[in-house]
């Protein structure tokens, strides 16, 4: 009998999302050879499988076991590229998504894996930064620095020994691009870091992975163990050692001088910078610390240049930006667009509108410290330049939609009763200001807050903003503050104003 | 702690014993122990500072920081209901008071049988197919107070 090849993916989400009941249903049919791949990001059509056909690959979407016959049969698919989510999108850093095994290293290379590190060992380390300058990449972390200058300073910092740590603490909430591309494409993790090992002259380095993705840390321990086989890991002089170590639960390890703490094995606490980690890091010695979606950018700029980088975007924000939509929308997933597009057409197109029967109230781009937009606001483009100018921030990319039945009171209070559980303590705007902030929140929350109450709470909002040590203590008011400058009314219900006699 | 208890916590700790010139790295030797004993007993903090070669005070501080650290035993089975803001968004507010009342335990408990310990996390990576409820490793996506029963009755 004849055996069709199927794909399905083995993310963590699309299992959740009922992929894993398909592969145990189907895992004994002898008509069908599965094939595990990544995801295309467009959760809301999984459990979705592909195969092949003439024309390329077709998808049947939200599958269940006994639609096994008609995807056998060839009934009903949708040629991939016709799906609007993905057809409208430029997947340049997760190109291989859906199509590719995730461990399998010859995969990765046939779909041009590799390149940008065999053009990396050809170069100079003042070349391959000189490149890096010319793409005008920007840290995916949060932060937005230029990765070529933290780039030369480590590279220019004199140490015997130097570190490439890749930030896997994913904190946001909202955002999984991190885990989906250490889970579905690792190979392009540890070619950008190898890429800056190179460029620096780093000779170790540490994946930082957080507790909660095990699936995540289990995929990057064996792609290590391929690419080591491999050979990849040896420069010509000395080998690269690359580990991954799994975190325990602190929101503020993704705060880089923290996570190098937390990798020593202390308490997470962020340090006063500076010296910045890339002349004086991990045990003292020049660190790059990088976001998993930044390394992931590097290979395609090492192979394609980086002209070609900068060549997409606007002019502050070069490349692409991976947005992660979720919340009360009809089309949650992962979409990855040249910067630039207004965030009313990611929620439009891509979003594809409110989820049945829900009406919009806000939407929150940035996680947990992002500002909340309303309808009036929605026509701001994706890039750095325009949201630093609305005091807002992209941050790690993710964007959620909340609708009418939200109680905004009680969503600042879960902001401020966040920051205060994870503030690691080191200074006193953020380890007293989110408590007190809580405090008052909570007050209003149950109808008994004073007149003074708002006043107070932007009051303390603004010192949290400009004395506290990292972005932690110093972005938690925005939230905040949106929420009562958007829906006030909210919020002065809760307080009994005092009338004059 | 029990004889199996003490000579699984000098297992546990025997890899993670320092070799100069590194120094002792405090949150592996933790998670080591968690991972041999299922939590780590503060009966054990004297020994674990005294096979690093740091102070008693430090162990505990590094103990106390990390929210995945647990000083007691969680139930055998542990579910997190993720409060992050697509869940939230997804009203997952209400899954969550569903399992406590379904239960009867709260936030932080486990059940006076100990099969399940109830506690929250603040965001999975689930986002796209939220509300998340995390039950040991395995994730359940697009939860409905109503599916609370069914997703929690295979757990024995």
């Amino acid at each position: 009998m004849k055996t069709t090849r199927l794909y399905l993916s083995n993310d963590t989400s699309s299992l959740a999302a009922g992929a894993g009941r398909l592969a145990d249903a189907w895992r004994e049919r002898p008509e069908i050879q599965l094939i595990r791949t990544s995801s295309r990001g467009a959760f809301f059509l999984e459990p979705m499988v592909e195969r092949d056909m003439p024309a390329g690959r077709e998808a049947w979407f939200n599958v269940t076991s006994d639609d096994l016959p008609r995807i056998v049969g060839g009934i009903g698919g949708t040629p991939v590229t016709e799906i609007p989510f993905l057809e409208q999108q430029t997947r340049v850093i997760f190109a291989n998504f859906g199509i590719t095994e995730p461990l399998a290293l010859d995969e990765y290379q046939m779909r041009g894996g590799l390149k940008g590190l065999a053009e990396a060992r050809r170069l100079s380390p003042e070349t391959i930064i000189e490149e890096l300058r010319l793409s005008r990449l920007r840290g995916r972390g949060g932060a937005a620095f230029p990765v070529w200058k933290k780039w030369q300073v480590a590279q220019q910092t004199g140490a015997e020994q130097k570190y490439v740590v890749a930030n896997a603490d994913e904190g946001d909430a909202g955002t999984y691009c991190d885990r989906m591309i250490m889970e579905g494409d690792p190979f392009r993790l540890i070619e950008g870091m190898l890429i800056c090992a190179r460029a620096i002259g780093a000779t170790r380095g540490y994946i930082y992975c957080r507790y909660e993705y095990p699936a995540a840390a289990r995929a990057m321990k064996f792609a290590i163990q391929k690419a080591l086989e491999a050979g990849l890991l040896d420069f010509d002089d000395y080998p690269f050692d690359l580990e991954v170590v799994v975190g325990a639960g602190s929101y503020v390890c993704g705060e880089e001088t923290a996570l190098l703490e937390s990798l020593e094995g202390r308490r997470g606490v962020v340090l006063a910078k500076p010296p910045y980690p890339a002349e004086s890091g991990l045990h003292g010695k020049p660190t790059i610390v990088s976001n998993v979606l930044t390394f992931a950018a590097i290979p395609n700029i090492l192979a394609n240049g980086g002209a070609w980088h900068a060549s997409l975007g606007t002019e502050g924000s070069r490349g692409t930006m991976v947005l992660q939509i979720g919340g009360r929308v009809r089309q949650p997933g992962l979409v990855e667009v040249p910067f630039g597009l207004p965030l009313r057409d990611v929620l439009d197109r891509f979003g594809g509108g409110m989820a049945p029967g829900a009406r919009f109230k806000a939407v929150q781009v940035g996680g947990p410290l992002g500002s909340l937009f309303p309808e009036s606001q929605l026509d701001i483009p994706i890039c750095y330049d325009a949201f630093a100018e609305a005091g807002a921030i992209l941050g790690h990319g993710g964007i959620v939609v909340y609708d009418r039945e939200t109680n905004m009171v009680e969503l600042a209070r879960h902001f401020m009763a966040f920051t205060a559980d994870e503030s690691c303590g080191k200074c006193t705007p953020c380890r007293v200001g989110s408590v007190r902030g809580r405090e008052i929140l909570e007050r209003i929350q149950s109808g008994q807050g004073a007149a003074e109450d708002l006043m107070l709470l932007s009051d303390l909002g603004e010192t949290m903003k400009t004395a506290s040590l990292c972005a932690l203590g110093g972005r938690a008011p925005y939230p905040v503050e949106t929420a009562i400058k958007h829906f006030g009314e909210e919020f002065r219900q809760g307080v009994k104003f005092t009338r004059p006699a | 702690m029990t004889t199996r208890g003490r000579s699984g916590l000098a297992e546990s700790l025997e890899p993670c014993r320092p070799m100069p010139p590194d120094k002792p790295n405090i949150l592996k030797a933790l998670l080591a122990v968690q991972s041999a004993l299922g939590h780590v007993p503060t009966s054990a903090i004297s020994q674990i500072a005294r096979v690093l070669g740091v102070s008693d005070a430090q162990v505990s501080g590094v103990l106390s920081y990390y929210s995945d650290l647990r000083i007691q035993s969680a139930g055998r089975h542990l579910i997190r209901v993720c409060m992050g803001e697509s869940c939230m968004a997804n009203h997952g507010g209400r899954v969550l008071r569903t399992i406590q009342d379904h239960l009867r335990v709260s936030v932080g408990d486990h059940e006076p049988e100990r099969r399940f310990t109830l506690e929250q996390m603040s965001c999975a990576g689930n986002c796209a197919v939220s509300p998340t409820v995390m039950v040991d490793e395995d994730l359940h996506g697009k939860v409905t107070p109503s599916d609370v029963p069914s997703l929690l009755e295979p757990y024995r």
